[in-house]
């Protein structure tokens, strides 16, 4: 009898832990870094019946107005330890943004969109294509001039912005008139207009996709033997390149009144 | 609701809220004495002060390390060290080194074969052929 009070009292004590109550704890475990919240009304029709009318899950963006692509990328500001809440106005923006008026399919399927996180994009640096979600680890291909670590970049051009259920996908390029015995590739002196001059990018007002650059990464260094024939001689050649590395910090679908009221960020 | 696994500790996210450096500290080292160590030497008269105030991130201490070649070592957020052997080298060439030490993050070189690194969840899920759209043959 003493014996069983005894256990009780102590197995009380096990169980009397800092943790809540089991019913107070998160019934959803999750290794992933970022909310899955579904505020959107339910499943959308568009995932059921998506087999008989593919493009009504896929609105069309307006086109996007000529814009020469001068850099994919705009430095905003130099922020290294203070956080801002909201960042300042880029300092130098195209002085084309668009000014269309908004599609009706847009107009009535961005808030959903909106209204679905997470979202992934794809973003689109000196025309090559980065399927990003927030919080991702960027390396590019090549050494950005210019930049220092911290410095936030606004990612402008994009060709995919989607959710679970939705995609907003951008128009489809207009198509290069070549003459046939040319190929690309030969064709000198940027006589080809390029994608973003071909309107097949987003809208920019619709998203906001911002990086900050991390630092500098490097590969090992690479080492080439070059020889030649009936020749003892071996000469190597090393080479290492540099990369810089870019932290996806916002990706964020803008709501109309914030697009209609043409304020920027 | 599919299986999922057990809630793990938050990773640290960095540069999506606040950025932080990823060198915390970088120590030089010199010598009075030996000859490689010339060009560290005038490094840190001329061009360390003016590195130093324009990095208020990095902690940086100076010390001396006879009969030894100058090195700058780098102390990284993930725990790591960095060290470059400078010596012989011009003011300019130890100031490139400083500066890559700067922006470094302390990893390993490796190869990297996919420029995206993901932690989150693929944002559109698995494909599952029991749900979604129904498709008759």
């Amino acid at each position: 009898m003493l014996t069983r009070t005894i256990k009780r009292s102590v197995l009380e004590q096990l169980w009397a832990s800092p943790l809540p109550p089991i019913f107070l704890l998160p019934l959803r475990a999750s290794i992933t870094t970022v909310s899955h919240t579904t505020s959107a009304p339910a499943i959308p029709e568009a995932l059921t019946n998506s087999a008989t009318q593919p493009s009504d899950s896929q609105t069309a963006s307006p086109r996007v107005s000529q814009q020469p692509d001068v850099s994919s990328y705009q430095p905003i500001s130099h922020s290294s330890l203070e956080s801002i809440p909201k960042l300042p106005t880029p300092t130098s923006h195209d002085p084309s943004t668009p000014t269309t008026p908004l599609s009706d399919s847009i107009r009535e399927l961005l808030p959903l969109l909106r209204a679905q996180s997470p979202h992934y994009i794809t973003a689109h640096i000196h025309a090559r294509p980065y399927l990003v979600t927030q919080g991702d680890t960027l390396r590019l291909p090549f050494l950005m001039r210019d930049v220092s670590p911290g410095d936030v970049l606004r990612l402008n051009r994009a060709s995919l912005l989607g959710s679970r259920d939705y995609t907003l996908r951008a128009a489809a390029p207009a198509p290069v008139a070549m003459p046939v015995h040319h190929s690309p590739l030969r064709a000198k002196g940027g006589t080809l207009p390029n994608l973003a001059e071909r309107g097949g990018y987003l809208d920019e007002r619709l998203f906001v996709c911002r990086a900050v650059v991390m630092g500098t990464e490097a590969e090992p260094m690479r080492v080439m033997e070059k020889t030649k024939r009936r020749q003892r001689h071996v000469k190597t050649v090393r080479s290492k390149l540099r990369f810089t590395v870019l932290k996806i910090k916002e990706v964020r679908v803008r709501s109309l009144e914030e697009i209609e009221s043409g304020e920027e960020e | 609701m599919p299986l999922q696994a057990l809630r793990t500790v938050a990773r640290s996210q960095n540069g999506v809220g606040a950025f932080i450096l990823q060198c915390k500290r970088l120590d030089f080292h010199y010598c009075d004495w030996a000859g490689s160590s010339k060009g560290m030497n005038s490094f840190l008269q001329s061009h360390l002060p003016a590195f130093a105030a324009s990095n208020p991130q990095i902690e940086i201490t100076v010390s001396p390390r006879p009969r030894k070649h100058p090195v700058i070592k780098g102390t990284y957020i993930n725990g790591r060290e960095k060290a470059v052997c400078v010596r012989n080298m011009e003011v300019k060439e130890i100031l490139a080194k400083a500066e890559l030490l700067r922006d470094a993050n302390g990893e390993k070189l490796r190869k990297a074969k996919k420029p995206v690194k993901s932690a989150n969840e693929s944002v559109r899920g698995i494909w599952d052929p029991f749900h979604g759209a129904n498709w008759s043959i």
